[in-house]
């Protein structure tokens, strides 16, 4: 079946995106003093909701993409996946070593990083296919 | 792979846009195709060549991989 790309997304995404951090700052004083369980669940939660939303736009956007643009996503993906694993087995060996001391929360930084590294790669790799990225 | 596209689309006065949209494929595809960067698929090979009414191997002409 043909595909191409008819809609930009990127800007509900953004939005979603701004409410992912609104809700975090918002959040997270209270989700830090509560000290019900069930509450602090649902409030430390609670951002994960616009940043599924975002994540599947984002994949449907890549679903309705023509060929190209779905092989520079895979590369880009791809790209970004071996960055991050590359990362995270680093700290965790520094870790396992006692050089680094890393907690449970430094996991946040794992979508970051592969968000950081997937732009990167999109924008790198739809240059060598001559547009700007998709 | 070489290919004729550009020179095709030229003769009927098309911008890569228009073709883009016949062949339901983003423009940057259309220029990718054009420029010999991107290879289409054998989906849109069909799919251009059904357009412009010729055959695959009149449009696209294998390059040094073939020739080994």
């Amino acid at each position: 079946m043909p595909r191409t790309r008819r809609t930009d997304p990127r800007h509900r995404v953004m939005l979603l995106m701004c409410v992912f951090v609104g809700l975090m700052f918002f959040l997270w004083p209270h989700a830090r003093t509560t000290t019900s369980m069930p509450l602090k669940t649902v409030l430390v939660l609670l951002p994960i909701v616009p940043m599924g939303t975002a994540l599947w736009l984002i994949a449907m956007d890549i679903v309705r993409s023509d060929e190209l643009q779905q092989r520079v996503h895979l590369i880009a993906m791809s790209i970004a996946s071996g960055i991050t694993a590359a990362a995270t087995f680093i700290a965790g060996f520094l870790c396992a070593a006692g050089v680094l001391v890393l907690g449970g929360d430094d996991l946040m930084f794992v979508l970051p990083l592969i968000s950081v590294s997937y732009a990167a790669s999109n924008l790198v790799v739809g240059r060598r296919y001559g547009s700007a990225g998709c | 792979m070489k290919n004729r596209l550009r020179e095709l689309r030229d003769k009927r006065a098309w911008s890569q846009g228009d073709l883009a949209e016949q062949l339901e494929v983003s423009r940057q595809t259309v220029n990718a195709i054009e420029t010999g960067k991107y290879d289409p698929s054998l989906p849109l090979a069909f799919r251009i060549a059904r357009l412009f009414r010729m055959t695959i191997e009149s449009i696209f002409e294998p390059g040094r991989d073939l020739n080994r």
